[in-house]
């Protein structure tokens, strides 16, 4: 089993990669310095909170009755992407999370769905994401569906907490 | 989706799962709420049934979905087997507080058989401060004795002004409380002047008068940051705690939930428009969670609440969903 794993894997990596893989330290590089890593956090919190105004209604197309991801998934709440991708019902089929965002946007929101690939999609996994940061990795796991999410304050990005549970936003 | 199909479903799933439990004691005739004259609080209750619609969240425009559930609402209420003796509305009407949504809100309600009193909302409430509404409803906090029980409805959902600081418009305004975990509105509550009034209302009442009261939000702090709770809760909570019965009702929560804290009963009813997630706290009553919601059936996790009142004034309180959404914890009915 783990040869034909193997196997499978040697010819699945095109060569080029294999080469640069071979060739060790020549291609690695000075771990990311603290400057570095906050240049990456503050892009990543920008489409935190973009992803924040999309679940919230920011974008028409989402919607044609007037619903957002929020009237039903508060703070992101048994949207579950830690338990992704998985089985759902409805579809019959293993999807990823973006595409239960889909049926979302298509079904009660009779929205137009994203892209997969989108710069909103990316958005809204990432908002959900950092909310759901530090729970398990469970793909497929159904009875984890209504696992709730404990927010102490802020929607994933940084802000001052009012010490009531709301962040000052 | 086939909404008709969906329907039909809907309306035999209501005649399987409506009424598991009725007490065949409750008085078939509806004999008038407002019977203040020959009320005798604390001497003797009469059975008798109410019931409790909440939180449809109407939209603007025509033949929306959430228009469908409240009418759904109104008839599963209008065909309960025992005729309730009044229908309370738990606020949020309207989803963006406007004119026409609560407007519209009124009409399909007008379609009830029984007497109708309602409180109000967030979501009805801040467009105008509550203008619309008291010209459609009336007085936002109010209390009636029926049949030996004393009923108090407060208006749970008023907030410091935030708005004035910030040269908010009415519309910024009501936005800012539309969403569930918006932090600019902050926690809300009755406030000093019904708190006063709560004191004078109880002041002369027998500490046997079962007492039940509806607020839109619950008078316990389940979870704050979506404003499940009342921040004068507490207060309430005292000057009710002479009661030997008190039953608090509150809607918002969109889900089933059960606690006892002291003398008081609470019970969360479920909504009109859709399921919210239980949040990160733990339940004294795990078996009130309600089962998930199917999101592939429109109208699982809603539904409508009954309240049998019992000849001495407990009480038997049964959730009457859309679907099947109720664990063996919440089909036995609720006592209270």
């Amino acid at each position: 089993m783990r040869a034909t794993f193997k196997r499978t894997l040697a010819l699945a990596i095109p060569a080029a990669v294999m080469a640069a893989l071979a060739s060790g330290a020549a291609q690695a590089r000075e771990p990311f310095g603290k400057a570095e890593l906050d240049e990456q956090n503050a892009k990543l919190l920008e489409l935190v909170e973009l992803g924040y105004n999309l679940w919230h209604g920011s974008n028409p197309d989402m919607t044609s009755n007037g619903l957002a991801c929020g009237n039903c998934h508060p703070d992101a709440g048994a949207s579950n992407p830690q338990t992704f991708p998985k089985y759902i019902q409805n579809m019959n089929r293993v999807v990823q999370w973006g595409e239960m965002v889909n049926w979302c946007i298509q079904n009660p929101q009779a929205g137009k769905a994203l892209g997969l690939e989108s710069k909103d999609m990316t958005a809204m996994y990432a908002y959900a994401m950092n909310l759901h940061r530090g729970l398990p990795i469970q793909p497929g796991l159904a009875a984890q569906q209504t696992k709730p999410i404990p927010v102490k304050y802020g929607k994933g990005f940084p802000s001052k907490p009012s010490g009531i549970g709301f962040d000052t936003k | 989706m086939d909404h008709k199909k969906d329907r039909r479903e809907f309306l035999q799933l209501t005649g399987k799962a409506g009424l598991s439990t009725i007490v065949g004691s409750a008085a078939g005739i509806n004999l008038g709420v407002f019977d203040l004259a020959h009320a005798q609080p604390g001497k003797k209750v009469s059975p008798f049934r109410f019931a409790m619609i909440t939180d449809s969240h109407l939209y603007s425009g025509e033949d929306h979905k959430f228009d469908r559930q409240l009418e759904d609402a109104v008839e599963q209420v209008n065909n309960m087997a025992i005729k309730p003796d009044f229908v309370l509305y738990g606020g949020d009407i309207a989803q963006n507080g406007t004119e026409d949504q609560l407007a519209k809100g009124k009409k399909l309600l007008a379609a009830l058989d029984t007497k109708l009193v309602v409180i109000p909302g967030e979501h009805d409430w801040y467009v105008d401060m509550g203008d619309a509404w008291k010209g459609m409803f009336g007085r936002d906090y109010w209390s009636f004795d029926h049949k030996g029980v004393h009923f108090i409805g407060m208006n749970s959902i008023l907030v410091p002004d935030f708005w004035t600081a910030k040269q908010m418009s009415p519309r910024q305004r009501m936005e800012a409380m539309e969403m569930l975990e918006g932090p600019i509105g902050g926690l809300w509550g009755v406030g000093a002047e019904q708190l006063d009034w709560l004191k004078k209302d109880v002041a002369k009442l027998s500490s046997d008068t079962p007492i039940v009261t509806f607020t839109h939000s619950p008078l316990w702090d389940y979870y704050p940051r979506w404003n499940f709770q009342t921040v004068d809760g507490p207060q309430i909570r005292e000057i009710l705690s002479r009661f030997e019965n008190f039953t608090s009702i509150h809607g918002h929560v969109h889900q089933t939930l059960y606690n006892k804290i002291g003398n008081m009963t609470s019970i969360g009813a479920m909504s009109t428009s859709w399921p919210w997630p239980y949040p990160p706290v733990k339940l004294a009553y795990p078996g009130s969670q309600m089962n998930r919601a199917d999101p592939g059936n429109e109208v699982d996790g809603m539904g409508t609440l009954a309240v049998n009142v019992k000849a001495g004034g407990s009480k038997l309180v049964e959730y009457q969903p859309f679907a099947d959404s109720l664990t063996p914890f919440l089909k036995k009915g609720l006592k209270a």
